[in-house]
Order: C-alpha cells, then structure tokens, then sequence
C-alpha cells in the first residue's frame, strides 16, 4: 500500500484512492487539482499569515502524521446527544477514515432526504455534488472560497470519509440530523461534511466531535453547507474531544435570498482547536447569527474565527461568542466582518465576552470590519471580565455555597447565548461538559472582580 | 442573651469609619424598625450582619444564637437563618431565577437531601401567588431587568422560600405604590411568629401601619441615637430628625 502521509501527499496515493472508492472522474480531477495547489502551498506561517497570527503554527500544529483512512472494526464510541433522546434523528458516525452506521429513518427518506457517504452521493446524486463540493472552499475555482489555506486544500485533495446530506425543497425537518465525528487512532484525520438544504427546507444539523481518551491525533476538517433561498438552517457543532486532540475545522455556510441560519459551536475538548465558523450572505435577505461558547482549562488553545461576508443587500448578521477561561489556557476570538459594496442595507452587529476564572488564562478578542459600503448599520464590542463579588454576594446571602454560586454564574454566563437555540439536548450537554469543568475548578483561585464594591454607596 | 446581640460594632467601607459603636438587641418573635436620615448607617449594619466583602467590621461583636456572625462567610450565615431583603437587590445576568431558588432552598433546609423538585415548585407556586408575582418570572434571570417593586417583591418571595429566623428588610417599602405595599406587608406578616425575628429598615411609617414594631430605634451618624416604642415613629414622622441631631 502506498504511503498516505499528511506532508506528503502524492497523486498516486490520491488517485489509488480515489479509483478504489469509484469515485467519478470529476472528483479525482478535482481533488487532483486541489492538490495541485496543496503543493504551491506552505503550511500556515504564523508570522505572515494575519488568521493565523492568533495561533503559532509550528508550535500548536503537528502535520508529521499519516492520513488514517480506515476505522477498528471494534472501537467504543461514547454516547452522542442524540442517542438519548427520541427524536426521530438521522444519525450518522464517521470514525477515523470511515464513514459507519448511517441511520435514516423512514419517516425522513419517504421526504427524499438523503444522508449518505460523499463518495455514493457523487456517484448516486451526481449533479448536486459536483455542483456544491468544494464551492464554498478552495476546490472550485468558481466558487466563493479563496485558494490560499494548505489546511483547507489538504482536505479537499485528500478528505477520507466523507458524508453527503440533502433535505429537498420545501421539507421541514424537526428531529437533527446527527453527526458524529469520532477519532479512535493517532494520526492525521480528514473528514468532511456536505450539506444542501433546497428552497424553504427547514433542518438541523448536529456535528459531534469525540474521541478516544489521550488521543494525540489532528483532525483537519470541512464542512460546507448550502442554505438555498427560503430555507432555515440550525448547525450545532459540539467539540467534545477527550484528549489532546489537534482540530481545524472550516465549518461554511452559505444563505441565498430570505434563508436564515443559525450555527452555534460549543467548543470544550481538545489540546488546539481553531474552528471557523464562516458564513457568505449571499442572498438578499439572508441572514445569520453565528454563536459560540467556549470553556478553556489547562493547557487548552481555542481560536474562533466567526467571518461573515455580506455579499448582497439587505442582508443581516449577528455574532455572539462567548467563552470563559481556567488555569494557563488561552483563548483567541478573531471575529471578521466583511460588507461588499453592493451590499446595501447591511446590519450586523458581533460581539465576543470572555468570563476569566483564574490567573494564568488569557482572552484575546479582535472584532474585525472590513465595509465597503456606507449604507450599512454595524456595530461591534468585546470585553473581558471576571466573576463579580457582588453577584456572588447576592447568591451566598442567600446560603449558595461558592461552589454552587460560581456555577450558577458561569451557567448564567452562557444562559444567553444556548437560550438563542432551542436545539434539543443541546444545552444539557453543553451546561453538564462545563460544570465537570466548573467542578474541577481550585475556588481558592477563582478571581473575584471587586470593582462593583466600590461604587456602592 | 438576646438572640441578636450587636455591641459596640464599628465598621468601615472603603477605609472611612460608617458605624461608630452600634448596641441592639433583637429577640425572635419580635420586631425592630430602624430609621435614621440617608447616610446614617442603616444599610452598613445590615450588611455587616449578612457578610457584605465592601463592610469591614474593625470591633465590636455580632452574636446571632450564641455564634459569632462575624467569623462566618455570608452563606454560612444564611444557613443560620440570616436573611437580608437589600435596598438595592443585585441583577444577576443569566443567572435563572427558578434555579437559584432551587439551590438556595436546597442550601437552607435540605439537611443534606434536595427538597424533591415538585414540592419546591409547588411551594414556589404558592409563594409568587402570595406576592402577586406572575408565572412568567420563572423564566427570569435573577433581578434582570426586573422594576424597582419587582425587585422588593422578589426578596420577600426569597423570605418566604427560605424561611429565616432573622430577616433584616432594607427598605423594602421604598419603591412600591400602596397596593403593593400591602401584598409585600401581608408576606411579612405570614412569616412573622415567635421563631422569626424582624429588623425593618425605613424611613416612613407607611409600612409599619401594616407591620408593627415592638421597637423603634433611630441611628444618626452611625450611632443609636434614640429608641422607643411604636409612638417614636410617628415623632419623627411628624418631626423629623432636627432634633436628634442637637441631642446627638
Ligand atoms: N461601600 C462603601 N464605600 C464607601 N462608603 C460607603 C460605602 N457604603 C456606604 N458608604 C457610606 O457610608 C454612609 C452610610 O451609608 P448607608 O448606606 O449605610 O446609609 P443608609 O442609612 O442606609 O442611607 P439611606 O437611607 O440613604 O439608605 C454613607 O455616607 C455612604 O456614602
Ligand atoms: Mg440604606
């Protein structure tokens, strides 16, 4: 078998795969063409490259790694959201380089939804493939991506198991399709996510990242999704990693006219986690409302890089992120907003809040505007704090116990930003992954914001 | 000894002296008020008995039931049974009102076991019924965004809920109009027997017609200045507080 190394790609390798999944000729012509630029290209340059200048490269990203193409027949996969709950989810599970345990149930495929494998979606749904792959990305030159991330591009050449969703027009699904992203092996991962939501469709999709526990692996990720016009879009995307676990994730939507999205990460596990949740407003109308929370501990890197682009008028956009902080961990939230010069009427508004529980944790916020067009409402803000003595006050007098107290705070922190989706299971998982957090917490180092006190009177 | 016995305290807030040697004493089944013109001290005595971090107590003792508050932190003092209804309550952003509640019933009076969580709703129910309180604040978020006599109304509800053996109210008649008043006033007077005592904070006889005290004390400058029955409230109602300031 010829080698499959992350660094080292080789159209052989690529071909040999390609040819083995029969795939057709025009995905190995593009995914040929993708690593045509994966050889003009470097790997990111901290220094030179500004989306990452927040994240050191070198240091935080190891590419020295084999591409795992294949999943253990027996690995054990922890409980996703939606196994517990009765919902009538599709559910899907790639694991390591496969795709496995595809469950659609009948209620959704007598709709014509479509949850399979990319490489059976580009054989079986040809059209809606070729069209969508890659357009929100590098591999499509007709596409909205640009060409210049090698994290992106490796993908595009080389993505293993891969997963192919369509909710056709006008269907309006409930129960989320769900799914999960679990690394089992060391190693380089390279899933990838395709989804299209036809004219007044109505979805939610769940990406679930899990993994074996003390995986050292780097899982280097795309998921695009196309919001046609009229359609309703929810993505939650879940970063559950249980180990150091090296993440980058592309994570893009575009909404054509009237379609409305909202995406939320929720970002816990993992040693380096870089998660770009973008989105080109590309209908008039359209609008998003990116949300993020995030809870960094020990050793942990998270870079969130929110981008909208209004690239039509009357369109609107609403970034919320908010992310608190423990022991020497570091958080870097970088959010860009981009506003062509046709897109008149513009609104958009970002925002990030970064809640620091002990010394040592840092939180770099950058809002970034980028207007070309002046007849547009934005508005922006960031701020970091810590706990407020007198919200812990108000809760002890009452006989809270600080533990209790700085849990209810740090839930109350977040409380906003998980009520904006009602998706279900969602804020259970996401309020229980940071109370373990909150839980481990030394409260002798918790940091307390006594400002407030002063201004009493 | 008193159940409540404050002697000689003297406190300080952001390195200026406030309380200057405060005596009072407060059984269970009785009723204090305390008046006293703005900036007297009022506040700062019932902070220094809840454990506010701004109030540093520099000497004297506070005794509640034979221990003393001051070693305590401020829960540790609530599962005592110490009860502060603030003049100013604290919005606490996102944090929900129904799990606050939760905690702190749980803290209080669980023994160590949750109150199971349809008795605590039901006994929640009844409470905001009590105090007019609408099924709505369930969903809040602690103080946020609450009016002025939402807030007052919320710490009595806390009281209810609780159920303290000492419940120092800071002015939780200012801000409410007179029906208001008379709801707040009526959940007082349910908690009121012998296991409760009640230190009123006010600067108008209007709530001690719904609610009447065995005492009337009056602190000026960070001292008791004068104490009395009942008829010292309608005094200085009528007259001020000129004449203490010469007395004082
Ligand atoms: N945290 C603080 N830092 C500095 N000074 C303070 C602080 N808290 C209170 N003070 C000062 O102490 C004095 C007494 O304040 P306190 O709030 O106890 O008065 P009060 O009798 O409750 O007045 P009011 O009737 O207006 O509520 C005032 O001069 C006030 O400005
Ligand atoms: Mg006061």
């Amino acid at each position: 078998m010829t080698e499959f190394l992350l660094d080292d790609l080789t159209e052989e390798a690529l071909t040999g795969r390609s040819d083995a999944a029969e795939e057709p000729s025009w995905l190995r012509d593009r995914r040929l063409a993708a690593f045509k630029r994966y050889l003009d290209l470097a790997w990111p340059d901290s220094r030179a490259d500004e989306f990452w200048r927040s994240t050191p490269f070198q240091r935080r990203i190891d590419v020295d790694r084999a591409v795992v193409t294949t999943a253990p027949a027996d690995v054990e996969v922890p409980a996703s959201v939606t196994d517990g709950l009765d919902l009538g989810s599709a559910t899907a599970r790639i694991i390591d380089g496969e795709v496995v345990d595809i469950t659609l149930p009948t209620a959704m495929a007598e709709l014509g939804v479509v949850v399979t494998d990319l490489a059976t979606a580009a054989r079986e749904h040809g059209d809606l493939v070729r069209t969508h792959l890659g357009s929100l990305t590098t591999s499509d030159p007709e596409g909205t991506g640009g060409g210049s991330d090698r994290t992106v591009t490796v993908n595009d050449a080389a993505w293993t198991a891969g997963l192919f969703v369509h909710v056709p027009a006008e269907v309006e699904l409930d129960a989320p399709i769900s799914v999960q992203v679990h690394a089992s092996t060391p190693g380089a991962h390279l899933p990838r996510v395709l989804g299209v939501l036809g004219h007044h469709a109505r979805a939610t999709l769940y990406l679930e990242h899990t993994s074996a526990p003390e995986l050292d692996a780097l899982v280097d990720e795309v998921v695009e999704v196309i919001a046609q016009d009229a359609s309703k879009l929810d993505v939650v995307s879940l970063q559950r990693w249980d180990g150091p676990v090296q993440h980058l994730s592309l994570q893009k939507v575009a909404a054509h006219r009237d379609a409305s999205i909202r995406h939320l990460t929720v970002t816990i596990g993992g040693a380096t986690v870089r998660v770009l949740p973008e989105c080109d407003l590309v209908g008039a109308g359209a609008e998003v409302r990116p949300l993020g929370i995030y809870f960094a501990d020990e050793g942990q890197w998270f870079d969130l890089q929110p981008y909208v682009r209004h690239l039509a008028p009357h369109a609107s956009s609403d970034v919320l992120f908010k992310g608190a902080l423990q022991g020497h961990s570091r958080t870097v939230f970088r959010g860009n907003i981009f506003v062509h010069k046709d897109a008149v009427g513009t609104v958009t508004d970002e925002n990030n809040r970064s809640l620091i529980l002990t010394e040592g944790a840092r939180a770099d916020a950058t809002p970034f505007l980028e207007i070309e067009c002046a007849d547009i409402t934005a508005g922006h803000g960031s701020a970091t704090g810590q706990i407020d003595a007198l919200h812990l006050f108000y809760l002890e007098s009452r006989g809270i116990r600080r533990d209790d107290a700085l849990r209810l705070i740090v839930f109350g922190f977040f409380r906003d930003v998980l009520r904006e989706i009602a998706a279900p299971g969602i804020e259970d998982v996401a309020l229980a992954d940071i109370e373990a957090r909150v839980e481990a917490a030394d409260l002798s180092k918790v940091q307390i914001n006594d400002a407030a006190l002063q201004d009493l009177g | 000894m008193a159940d409540l016995e404050i002697r000689d305290l003297t406190v300080e807030a952001d390195g200026a002296e406030i309380l200057r040697g405060v005596t009072l004493d407060l059984d269970k089944g009785r009723t204090l008020a305390l008046m006293g013109p703005n900036g007297s001290g009022k506040s700062t005595l019932a902070y220094a008995i809840a454990g506010h971090p701004a109030y540093d107590v520099t000497g004297g003792t506070i005794t509640w039931k034979g221990t003393a508050l001051t070693e305590l932190t401020p829960d540790e003092r609530a599962r005592l049974g110490v009860f502060l209804a603030m003049q100013y309550p604290v919005e606490v952003p996102g944090v929900s009102l129904t799990n606050f509640l939760r905690t702190a019933v749980n803290a209080t009076q669980g023994d160590g076991e949750d109150v199971p969580v349809r008795e605590f709703m039901s006994r929640l129910r009844g409470a905001m019924k009590d105090l007019g309180v609408d099924e709505s604040f369930l969903q809040r978020s602690v103080n946020e965004g609450f009016s002025g006599g939402e807030k007052k109304r919320f710490e009595i509800l806390q009281a209810s809920l609780l159920r303290p053996e000492l419940a120092v109210l800071d002015e939780t008649d200012s801000g409410l109009d007179v029906d208001a008043l008379k709801t707040v006033a009526e959940g007082v007077n349910r908690l009121q027997g012998p296991d409760l005592g009640v230190l009123i904070i006010t600067h108008y006889t209007r709530i001690l017609r719904y609610i009447e005290p065995d005492e009337v004390h009056v602190m000026f400058e960070g001292r008791i200045v004068a104490s009395g029955g009942p008829e010292l409230a309608d005094e200085l109602e009528e007259h001020g507080y000129e004449n203490l300031k010469t007395t004082a």
